[in-house]
């Protein structure tokens, strides 16, 4: 399998909303990632968050298996810091291999839930 | 030059006057002596891993990283005096060697044992009591410089006050422990909702030899992990999913390796109320907390004990721990929740944050006060006693 994607990507708009309806954890607000790793190594990934206020925290670190896909939640990333939720946010990805990222959020706010999901800027 | 000390999650700081590191008896009870006769302050450090201020102090700092063998064991009996400053780490490695092993031990082995012995650390399992649960004998420095040995057998009264006393009746130099014969375990770790956790809790907590969950607040999944003598225990949870299990001897597979850096708040409930403490706990972070805290919430049960100042004395108990890293803000979010804790009866882990003073702790400890008479007796001069321990033991 030809390997896809980029090592550096971004994704700006950050901000997981604070209240959820519905059961949870499907239902749970959420901002989250998706990662695609089509080559044959292990990607090791690197989170750095950036705030509005205050120097950026990181890194978060994560591993996606060779010729797999893995999703994260930025909610559930703990360390080295629980990310604010109600609060805008970016993260820079690093990979050590090119990887797909693609990021999405669950707005549970409301009864009515809604979904938003886009590519992360792919930049270098 | 004097320097400054800082604890594992590092809220705790301060620069003592010096740092003292004897190598003997001896050379303790002299330092000892001498802080009486110059009227200082002494307080002593295992491993800096509580997160209340229990060892801060601006004077006498003493470390008894030196006090760190097997003073002696006997297999037949399952016995052993253990150096007070000893990690339990190198303790489970070296009993293990002469085929002993510690009843139980909490959930990391970095603390020293007379400090985890003295702070109420206790593990996690219905029928198993907290680390001073484990001790039949103890030999301290007391405040005025002199060496006092007790054991079950003898001054069964001072065992009692002295096991959880956070170092202010004396400074442990070594410790008594009634052991098992080497033993396995085999760990478990399920995942599942937490209504399914606690649908189940009362078989779950009964039916294994170690148990605790943790709650996650930002999913409302709970890990249940158990750990049981090889062939015992509950091996199907039809409600969860296993994420892991191994076997190994017990010292290797009841502690996990923690590098993330937290301070935490820690209460006991009674066992009864425990699960409806949670619950309120759980709609409190959600409806609260959960903008700031993403991280666990502990939930484990301990056998009752005889201890004065223990968490569980004359009450088998559930200790609820609230974890928040260490770069975020914590004591808005453990304050609040300590009123919930404290409506069910709630008494306080001495080694980690909470705000209760001797007014409010009186009350929690029907030997409160013949623990004082004991402290005062043995510490006359107080030098054991910073500010933050007047308040808390004292009430000035
Ligand atoms: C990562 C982590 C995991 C933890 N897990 C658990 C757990 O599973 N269960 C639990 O109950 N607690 C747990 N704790 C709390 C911890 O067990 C206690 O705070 C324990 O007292 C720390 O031991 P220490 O060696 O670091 O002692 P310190 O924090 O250095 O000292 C604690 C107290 O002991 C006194 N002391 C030190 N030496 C002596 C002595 N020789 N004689 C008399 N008193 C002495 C000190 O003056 C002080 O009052 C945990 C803490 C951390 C950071």
């Amino acid at each position: 399998m030809k390997t896809l994607g980029k090592t550096t990507w971004a994704i700006p708009g950050g901000h997981i909303p604070l209240r959820s309806t519905g059961h949870e954890p499907e239902f749970t607000s959420r901002d989250e990632l998706c990662l695609l790793n089509t080559s044959d190594q292990e990607a090791n990934v690197e989170i750095a968050i950036f705030h509005a206020d205050r120097e950026p925290v990181g890194s978060y670190r994560l591993k996606v298996q060779a010729r797999r896909v893995r999703h994260i939640r930025f909610n559930d990333l703990i360390d080295p810091e629980a990310i604010l939720l109600d609060t805008d946010y970016a993260s820079v990805i690093e990979s050590d291999v090119p990887i797909v990222v693609q990021f999405s959020r669950l707005d549970s706010s409301q009864a009515e839930k809604s979904i938003l999901s886009t590519m992360a800027f792919p930049a270098s | 030059m004097q320097q400054e000390w800082i604890n594992w999650s590092g809220s705790i700081r301060f620069t003592p006057k010096s740092i003292e590191t004897p190598e003997n008896e001896e050379m303790l009870v002299d330092l000892v002596r001498q802080a009486v006769a110059f009227k200082r302050n002494l307080r002593v450090v295992g491993s800096s891993h509580s997160c209340s201020q229990v060892f801060k102090t601006d004077d006498i700092l003493v470390s008894l990283e030196k006090f760190a063998d097997i003073e002696s064991y006997d297999a037949t009996a399952g016995t052993a005096t253990v150096n007070a400053g000893m990690k339990l780490h190198d303790i489970s490695q070296a009993l293990l060697k002469v085929g002993l092993a510690m009843e139980n031990i909490g959930d990391v082995d970095y603390q020293a044992i007379a400090p985890a012995i003295g702070t109420g650390t206790h593990g996690a399992g219905k029928h198993l009591t907290n680390l001073s649960g484990q001790v039949i004998g103890l030999r301290m420095v007391t405040g005025t410089g002199e060496i006092v040995e007790c054991s079950l057998e003898q001054n069964p009264e001072l065992l009692r006050a002295a096991r959880v006393s956070m170092g202010t009746l004396g400074i442990f130099t070594a410790v008594k422990l009634r052991l098992l014969p080497a033993y396995k375990l085999h760990r478990q770790e399920w995942c599942t909702h937490i209504d399914d956790c606690l649908a189940n809790l009362d078989w779950l907590m009964e039916e294994n030899r170690n148990f605790a969950f943790y709650w996650y607040p930002r999913r409302d999944e709970a890990r249940i992990r158990i750990w049981n003598l090889p062939g015992q225990g509950s091996t199907d949870l039809s409600f969860a999913r296993l994420d892991k299990e191994w076997s190994g001897w017990s010292g290797e597979v009841l502690p996990t390796p923690q590098e993330l850096r937290y301070d935490e708040s820690e209460y006991s409930l009674p066992v009864e109320v425990a699960p409806e403490c949670f619950k309120k706990v759980r709609q409190r972070v959600k409806e609260k907390h959960r903008q700031m805290v993403g991280w666990r919430i502990l939930y484990r049960p301990i056998a009752r004990d005889d201890a004065y100042l223990s968490n569980a004395y004359e009450r088998d108990i559930v200790a609820i721990t609230l974890h928040q890293n260490a770069a975020l803000p914590h004591w808005e979010y453990f304050t609040d929740i300590e009123s919930i804790f404290q409506a069910y009866d709630g008494r306080p882990h001495w080694g980690k944050k909470h705000t209760l003073k001797a007014k409010d702790l009186r009350s929690l400890y029907p030997m409160w006060n013949r623990f004082q008479e004991i402290r005062q007796r043995l510490d006359p001069n107080g030098i054991f006693l910073t500010r933050y321990l007047r308040e808390l033991l004292v009430g000035e």
